[in-house]
C-alpha cells in the first residue's frame, strides 16, 4: 500500500491505496467523493472525468499514485461553498439532464473546456464534449446549457 | 488510447505484451490451434474484467534509475507513461506485467526543441503540449496535422508521443505519421543509446522493436522544406475514434513539381504501411485530380487489409483509395500555400 | 392583501427539483453506498457461448487473502428457492419453461454466463479470486443464429425443452386474409431484418443487498424500474416471506427497460447476503453490461403485402421469428404486441400473423425502450418500398393509407380503437415544416455535383397508455396507486411506486399536485424507491405521464376535499366556502382568514376535534388511466451520405409529436429527444455483435458504439394540436416513441439518399461498410 497524499477541491486529502488502485476509485471510496462516476473503466465514455493539475483527465485511466501532489477538482468541489458555478446554474436552467449518471463528467469537461475556449460555437463545443457519452438526453439540451453558460460568462 | 480490435477477453489477435505470457495466454493461443472439438480443455475461465491486478510499481525521479529498473526486470515490467493505452489493457487484465514502472517523473523527457533540421520530441511530452507548440506546428505540420484527431482532449491531457510510438496501434494517427515522415526512435538502456528508424521500429501488432531493457527516451521529425502541404485524413465511425483507415500525406512542391511524397497508412495492417509505390508514382509529376485518381488505384490494387466489425477488408481498400486522392489534394492545395 | 395568486405549474417547463443533487454530484447511486462490514462480489464467466461444466474447483481462490466466500452453482442452489422468473410470472407469459439454476451447474448458455460468485473485501480482490477459479468445461456445438435455433438438430441449449423454441405464437388470422391476397392487384413479398443492439444505460445492473440475522430482514438498495418487482423476485428465490425483504432505490443512471425485477447475479448476490449475515455489493462493470445483461430486437420478418395499384395497402401476411437469447426475458412476450400494433394508424382491412421464438447462445432478450418497436420499422419500411414500385410520393402514400378520424373511431383490425389519433395533422405538419418539394430542388442540384442528400420520413403511434378497450392492460399494471398526505411540516408528500430513472417525476408530479391542491412548488415532496412506505408500482411502457400523471391529479383533488373538509371544522366555515393557494387555506373573500396547510395539518394531528375527525390526512387514490389514448407523430430526417466511405451525416431532423397535453414541455422534449438518439445510434452504429460461432464481439465501448454529440443534430420538435379525450387528465406518455419511429425514419432518408444507385434497404443497422455494399450490389 502507498501513502497518497494530494488536494482534492482546494483540501489536502490523504489515503492509502495499492498502486493498481484507479484515481476514479480512490476518490470515490477513499475519499467518499461519489460525484465522480465510473462508466467504462476504459477511458470511453467521460463519465470519470475530473481536473487535474488545470486539465481534464480521465480519472479512470490515472492511478491514484500518479495524482500525488496534484491538484484535483471533482465534481464537488466546482461550484463556491457547495453551491453551483454559473455553468451549473446554466445547466440547470436549461434542463440538461435526466437520470444525472454522465453528469459530473460532462460538467468537469465542459468546465475545463468553457475555461480555455470561452467563447467556443456549437460546433466547437459538440466537438469538445464528444468524447462524453449520454445516453439519455440526445445531446441538444447539454450543448444549450454550455452555450448559455459561455454568454453567461461574457455578460457578467 | 487503448483500442481493442473487435473482440472480448480471449481473442487471439490480443496483444502479444511482453509480459503478458500466463496461463490464460496460453489457454487462448491453445483454443485458438484448433483443437478438435468438441474437447475438454482446462483453463483459466476469462469473462470480462475490469479492475487492474495487482501490480509493483515505482516511479524512478531519473532516466539513469528507469534503466537501472529496465535492466533488472526487463520483460516483467511495463513503462507507464500516459497511461492512457496502458492502463484499459490493465484494467481488462490483458496485460500482466510484474511491475510498473511510472517514467511520468521524468521532466527531462518533456522538451521539445528544433535543431539541424529535425526537431526533437521528448517522449514524455503530452500530446496536448505537442498540439500547442508552435515549433511543432512550424516545422513539422504533418504532426499538427495528426494530434487533434488523437482521441478527445481529456485523452490528450495525459497520452504523450512517446507513449503512443511505443504501445504502436497500426490504428493510430502518430504511428503513420513517423512511418510517413521517417521518423526516428532515440532508446536508452544502460548499455547506451541506439537511433532507431521508423521503418525498423514498427515491427508487428503492437510490438516495437524496443527491447526489453531499453527506455524510448525521444521521437526525432524531420523538418518539412520549404514548399511542402500535408494533410492527415482519416475515416473513423465517430469524431475522435481510431481510424478505420487513415493516411498521413505530405507533398513538396518546387517550380509547381511534386519533388517530395510521403504517404503512410493507419490501419490497413498491423504496421503503419508506407505507400513507397505511390509516392514513385508521384515524384516527378505536377498534381492533378488525374494523378491522384491513378495514383489512388495503383497504390490500393494490391492492398489486403484486415477485417473487423468496423469494416471488411474490401472497404478498407476502397477506403483506402478515396483516402489517397482526398489526402493528396488536400496536401497539394496546403503545399502551394506555403510556397 | 388584496387576494392570493397562485402561479400555475402544469404545462411549464419548471426547472428540476431533481437538478441541485444532479448538478453537484449529490446523486445516490448505488454504487455510492457504503455500509459497515460491506463486502463486494464478482462472478467467474464462462469464455465460451455453450458448453458442459465439467469440474469447479475453487480452492485457489478461497485460500487468497481478502476473498470472504466463493459460492458455486450448487452451493447457491443449496440456499435458494428454484422457480420461474419472478417479472415473467408477473406478466402472465406462458410457454415451455426453461430449466436452469441461478449460477451454472451443469452448462453454460452464452459467453458471460456467470459460473461462481466470489466475494471479498474489495472488488480487486474479487476479480483476483475469480482469476484463481479453475473451471473445466467441454465445449458443445453452439447456436449461434435463429436458422439453426429452428433446426431440430441443434442441440438443445435446455436440456428440458428437448428444442430451442423459447415460444409459438399461433397463426391468427384478421378480417378476410385469403380473400383480400386474392382480390388484391398486387402481392408484395419482403424480407426485413432488425439487429440486435441493447439499452446501454450509462450506469449498469447492481444491488447491495444487506442481510440482518437479527430483525431477519434483507435490504436491497437496487437499480431498478420498480422496487415492488424487485422484492418480488428477491422474496421468491432467496426463500423470504415478502415483508422480510425490503427494497430500497435512489438516483438510477438509466435503464431503458433493462432494469426490471432482478436479474441472476442480483439474486445471487442477494442469497450470498443472506448466508453470510453481510452486506454484499455487486455493480457490473461496463464488459459485463454488454456481454451478459442483456440484448434486444434481433428479428426477422418475412412480409406478404396486398397492395392496390392505386397505393392502398390492404393487407399484410407477417412471419416473424425472434432470436430471444439463451434464459428467458421478454423474447417470448414481444409478438403479441407487435401482433395488435401492425396495423398502425392505418386502414389496414387484413392481417396474418404468425411468430416463432427461438432460443440461441446469446444474450437473454430484455426489454428495451419500445420492445415492439419492430412493427413500426417493418410498416413504414414496407410503405416507402412500395411507394417507390407505384411510382407514389412516401407522404402520398401514407396519408392515402391513415384511417380517418371519425366518431366512433375506427379500429385497427386487432381491435384497438385509433380513438383521439391526429396521424394525418402531424404528416401534414412535417411537410410544411420541410418544405419537401424546395428540398427535392436541392437535392437534384447537389446530385449534378456528386452529393447525395436524401429526406425520409415516417410516423407512429404508441400506447402511452392507449385507449380504454377492455384488452388494455390489466391486473397492477392496469392501475395506478398513490398515497397522498398533508404532512405536519406543510409539505404535499405522493407517494408513488414509480421508479424514475431520468424521468423527472419528483418534478412532473410536484407540478401536477401544486396545482390541483394549492401549494407552491417546493412544497410537494415526491417519495419514490422504498417497499416499506410507497404502493404498488413499476415505470415503464410510456405509462406514467396518464397513469401516475392522472393519479397524481385526482389524488390531489380527493386529498383537498379532504383537508378542507377538515379545515371546515378548524375554521368554522363551510367547505365549500374554502380555497387553497399558495400553500394556504383561506374563506374565499377573506383573506386575512389565510392559515397555512401546515399549522391545518398539525391541528389535525393534535386530535382536540375528537375521534370524529382524521388526525392524518391522507388519502390513497388509483387511477384507471381514464380515457387513455395514444401517443404518435411523424419523424423526417435529411441526410447526407458519403457515398466513398459510407459515413452518413443527419443534416436535419424534425417531429411533429402528439402526447396529449404536457406537463413540462423540457421534460417532454427531453424524451423525444433521447429517443431519438438512440433511434439514429441503432441504425449508424449499435450493434450487439457475436460470430458464427457464438463467441460476442461488442464487449467495449470501443465496438458497441454509441452516439456523441457530434452524431445527433438538433432536433426541432413541434407538438401539435391535441384531441382531449378526457375531462382531466389528457398527458400522455412520450418516453418511447422517438426510440420507435427513429430507425425507419433514417432508413428512408439514408435510402432517399442512394436512389440514384437503385439501392433498397431491408435492414436497420447502415454501418459505413455496409453502405458502400448496397451501392455496389445495387449497381
Amino acid at each position: 500500500m502507498l501513502d497518497i497524499t494530494l488536494s482534492v477541491n482546494g483540501a489536502t486529502r490523504t489515503g492509502s491505496a495499492e498502486p493498481r488502485k484507479t484515481l476514479a476509485d480512490f476518490l470515490r471510496e477513499d475519499l467518499d467523493l461519489t460525484g465522480t462516476h465510473v462508466g467504462c473503466e476504459h477511458g470511453v465514455c467521460g463519465a470519470c472525468t475530473v481536473i487535474v493539475d488545470g486539465r481534464a483527465v480521465r480519472s479512470c485511466l490515472m492511478l491514484a499514485v500518479q495524482a500525488v501532489g496534484s491538484e484535483v477538482t471533482t465534481i464537488e468541489g466546482l461550484g463556491p461553498d457547495g453551491g453551483m458555478s454559473t455553468l451549473q446554474e446554466a445547466l440547470w436552467d436549461s434542463h440538461s439532464f435526466q437520470c444525472g449518471f454522465c453528469t459530473p463528467g460532462f460538467v468537469m469537461q465542459a468546465a475545463a473546456f468553457l475555461q480555455a475556449h470561452p467563447d467556443a460555437d456549437e460546433q466547437q463545443i459538440r466537438e469538445a464534449l464528444s468524447g462524453n457519452i449520454c445516453r439519455c438526453t440526445g445531446y441538444q439540451s447539454i450543448i444549450d446549457g454550455v452555450l448559455l453558460a459561455a454568454e453567461r460568462n461574457r455578460q457578467s | 488510447m487503448f483500442r481493442w480490435r473487435g473482440q472480448d477477453s480471449h481473442n487471439l489477435d490480443g496483444p502479444r505484451h511482453p509480459a503478458a505470457v500466463t496461463v490464460v495466454a496460453a489457454a487462448m493461443v491453445a483454443r485458438a490451434a484448433g483443437q478438435p472439438g468438441p474437447a475438454t480443455e482446462e483453463c483459466t475461465p476469462e469473462g470480462p474484467r475490469m479492475k487492474l491486478p495487482y501490480v509493483e510499481y515505482e516511479a524512478p525521479s531519473t532516466v539513469a534509475e528507469a534503466l537501472e529498473l529496465l535492466a533488472e526486470h526487463q520483460d516483467e515490467a511495463s513503462v507507464l507513461a500516459g497511461g492512457q493505452s496502458l492502463i484499459p489493457l490493465l484494467a481488462l487484465r490483458l496485460a500482466r506485467p510484474a511491475l510498473l514502472i511510472d517514467i511520468n517523473g521524468l521532466r527531462e523527457l518533456s522538451e521539445v526543441s528544433a535543431a539541424n533540421g529535425s526537431v526533437s520530441v521528448g517522449a514524455m511530452t503530452r500530446e496536448y503540449v505537442a498540439e500547442d507548440s508552435e515549433t511543432i506546428a512550424d516545422t513539422v505540420p504533418l504532426l499538427a496535422a495528426a494530434l487533434p484527431l488523437i482521441g478527445h482532449e481529456a485523452i490528450r491531457s495525459r497520452g504523450t508521443i512517446g507513449g503512443s510510438m511505443a504501445h504502436a496501434d497500426p490504428a493510430a494517427e502518430l504511428p503513420a505519421v513517423a512511418r510517413a515522415l521517417d521518423a526516428e526512435f532515440v532508446v536508452s538502456s544502460k548499455s547506451g543509446d541506439r537511433v532507431i528508424p521508423a521503418a525498423e521500429w514498427f515491427e508487428g501488432y503492437l510490438t516495437t522493436s524496443r527491447r526489453a531493457d531499453e527506455l524510448l527516451v525521444e521521437v526525432r521529425f524531420p523538418a518539412a522544406r520549404r514548399g511542402t502541404g500535408v494533410s492527415f485524413q482519416e475515416v473513423a465511425r465517430r469524431h475522435g475514434d481510431f481510424a478505420i483507415v487513415g493516411l498521413a500525406a505530405s507533398l513538396t512542391l518546387s517550380d509547381g513539381v511534386i519533388s517530395d511524397a510521403r504517404l503512410a497508412f493507419a490501419g490497413l495492417s498491423d504496421v503503419p504501411v508506407r505507400g513507397a509505390e505511390a509516392e514513385q508514382l508521384l515524384v516527378g509529376e505536377r498534381p492533378s485530380a488525374d494523378l491522384f485518381d491513378e495514383v489512388a488505384r495503383q497504390a490500393t490494387a494490391d492492398l489486403d487489409p484486415p477485417a473487423d466489425l468496423h469494416g471488411s477488408s474490401d472497404y478498407r481498400k476502397k477506403v483506402a483509395a478515396t483516402l489517397v486522392r482526398r489526402g493528396l489534394q488536400a496536401a497539394a492545395d496546403n503545399a502551394d500555400e506555403r510556397q | 392583501m388584496a387576494g392570493i395568486v397562485a402561479e400555475r405549474y402544469t404545462g411549464a417547463s419548471i426547472k428540476r427539483s431533481e437538478d441541485p443533487r444532479i448538478l453537484t454530484g449529490g446523486g445516490r447511486y448505488v454504487d455510492d453506498i457504503k455500509l459497515p462490514g460491506m463486502l463486494h462480489a464478482a462472478f467467474v464467466r464462462s469464455p465460451l457461448p455453450h458448453a458442459r461444466v465439467l469440474s469447479v474447483d475453487v480452492s485457489a481462490a478461497e485460500a487468497l487473502p481478502g476473498v470472504v466466500a466463493v459460492f458455486t452453482g450448487s452451493q447457491l442452489e443449496a440456499i435458494t428457492v428454484p422457480g420461474p422468473d419472478a417479472l415473467m410470472t408477473l406478466m402472465g407469459a406462458t410457454g415451455p419453461t426453461p430449466e436452469f439454476t441461478l449460477l451454472a451447474t451443469d452448462k453454460v448458455r452464452l459467453v458471460g454466463d456467470p459460473v461462481v460468485l466470489v466475494i471479498a473485501e474489495t472488488r480487486y480482490a474479487a476479480e483476483d479470486g475469480c482469476d484463481l477459479v479453475d473451471v473445466e468445461y467441454e465445449e458443445m456445438t453452439s447456436v449461434a443464429s435463429a436458422a439453426f435455433a429452428l433446426d431440430p438438430d441443434s442441440p438443445p441449449v435446455f436440456a428440458n425443452l428437448g428444442n430451442n423454441i423459447a415460444g409459438q405464437h399461433a397463426r391468427t388470422e384478421f378480417g378476410d386474409v385469403v380473400g383480400t391476397f386474392a382480390g388484391a392487384d398486387r402481392v408484395a413479398e419482403f424480407r426485413i431484418d432488425v439487429h440486435r443492439h441493447q439499452n446501454v444505460p450509462m450506469e449498469g445492473r447492481g444491488c447491495v443487498a444487506s442481510y440482518d440475522a437479527d430483525s431477519g430482514v434483507l435490504t436491497v438498495y437496487a437499480a431498478t424500474q420498480s422496487v415492488h418487482v424487485t422484492k418480488i423476485a428477491v422474496a421468491m428465490r432467496v426463500g423470504l416471506e415478502q415483508d422480510k425483504v425490503r427494497v430500497l432505490a435512489g438516483d438510477i443512471g438509466g435503464s431503458f427497460g433493462l432494469k426490471i425485477g432482478a436479474s441472476r447475479e442480483e439474486l445471487a448476490v442477494a442469497a450470498a447476503s443472506r448466508a453470510l449475515g453481510l452486506p454484499v455489493k455487486w455493480v457490473e462493470d461496463r464488459s459485463e453490461n454488454l456481454t451478459a445483461s442483456g440484448q434486444a430486437r434481433e428479428e426477422s420478418f418475412d412480409v406478404r403485402a396486398a397492395v392496390s395499384n392505386d397505393g392502398d395497402l390492404l393487407g399484410l401476411d407477417v412471419k416473424m421469428v425472434i432470436d430471444t437469447g439463451s434464459y428467458p426475458g421478454m423474447g417470448g412476450m414481444v409478438s403479441g404486441i407487435i401482433q395488435a400494433m401492425l396495423p398502425g394508424p392505418y386502414k389496414l382491412a387484413a392481417l396474418g400473423f404468425e411468430s416463432t421464438a427461438v432460443i440461441t447462445n446469446k444474450a437473454p432478450y430484455v426489454a428495451y425502450r419500445g420492445p415492439w418497436a419492430s412493427e413500426t420499422f417493418v410498416r413504414e419500411r414496407i410503405l416507402d418500398l412500395l411507394a417507390k414500385d407505384l411510382g407514389l410520393d412516401p407522404l402520398e402514400i401514407r396519408l392515402r393509407n391513415v384511417a380517418p378520424r371519425s366518431d366512433p373511431p375506427a379500429a385497427m383490425i386487432t381491435g384497438r380503437p385509433l380513438v383521439g389519433v391526429t396521424t394525418k395533422e402531424s404528416l401534414e405538419r412535417v411537410a410544411q415544416l420541410v418544405d419537401i418539394p424546395a428540398f427535392r430542388r436541392r437535392q437534384a442540384e447537389e446530385r449534378a455535383r456528386g452529393r447525395y442528400l436524401g429526406i425520409g420520413l415516417a410516423t407512429f403511434i404508441e400506447g402511452a397508455p392507449g385507449p380504454r378497450s377492455p384488452d388494455g392492460p390489466s391486473g397492477p399494471m392496469g392501475m395506478e396507486f398513490m398515497r397522498l398526505r398533508l404532512a405536519e411540516d406543510g409539505m404535499v408528500e405522493l407517494f408513488t411506486g414509480q421508479m424514475p430513472h431520468g424521468q423527472s417525476h419528483q418534478t412532473t408530479l410536484a407540478q401536477i399536485a401544486a396545482d390541483e391542491f394549492g401549494v407552491p412548488f417546493d412544497q410537494v415532496r415526491v417519495v419514490v424507491g422504498d417497499t416499506d412506505v410507497v404502493p404498488f408500482g413499476l415505470t415503464g411502457g410510456s405509462r406514467s405521464a396518464t397513469m401516475t400523471g392522472g393519479v397524481a391529479l385526482h389524488g390531489a383533488r380527493q386529498l383537498k376535499v379532504k383537508v378542507l373538509d377538515f379545515a371546515s371544522q378548524l375554521m368554522e366555515a363551510s367547505a365549500r366556502d374554502l380555497e387553497i393557494t399558495d400553500g394556504r387555506v383561506w374563506v374565499r373573500g377573506d383573506p386575512e382568514s389565510a392559515i397555512a396547510v401546515g399549522e391545518v395539518a398539525r391541528q389535525a394531528a393534535s386530535g382536540r376535534f375528537g375521534a370524529e375527525e382524521p388526525t392524518n390526512l391522507e388519502v390513497e387514490a388509483t387511477f384507471d388511466g381514464g380515457e387513455g389514448g395514444w401517443s404518435g407523430g411523424t419523424h423526417c430526417a435529411i441526410v447526407e451520405v458519403d457515398v466513398e466511405t459510407g459515413l452518413v451525416k443527419v443534416e436535419r431532423y424534425v417531429a411533429a409529436e402528439d402526447c396529449g397535453a404536457l406537463i413540462n414541455p423540457a421534460v417532454v422534449e427531453g424524451q423525444i429527444r433521447g429517443g431519438v438518439a438512440q433511434g439514429i445510434g441503432a441504425v449508424l452504429l449499435e450493434r450487439s455483435a457475436y460470430d458464427e460461432d457464438g463467441n460476442y464481439q461488442s464487449a467495449t465501448f470501443m465496438d458497441y458504439l454509441l452516439p456523441t454529440a457530434c452524431d445527433i443534430p438538433r432536433i426541432e420538435i413541434e407538438h401539435l394540436e391535441t384531441v382531449p379525450l378526457d375531462a382531466d387528465v389528457n398527458f400522455r406518455g412520450v418516453g418511447e416513441g422517438g426510440m420507435i419511429v427513429a430507425p425507419p425514419t433514417m432508413v428512408s432518408a439514408i435510402e432517399d439518399a442512394l436512389a440514384p444507385f437503385g439501392v433498397r434497404i431491408y435492414e436497420q443497422h447502415l454501418p459505413p461498410a455496409r453502405i458502400l455494399e448496397l451501392i455496389a450490389a445495387a449497381s
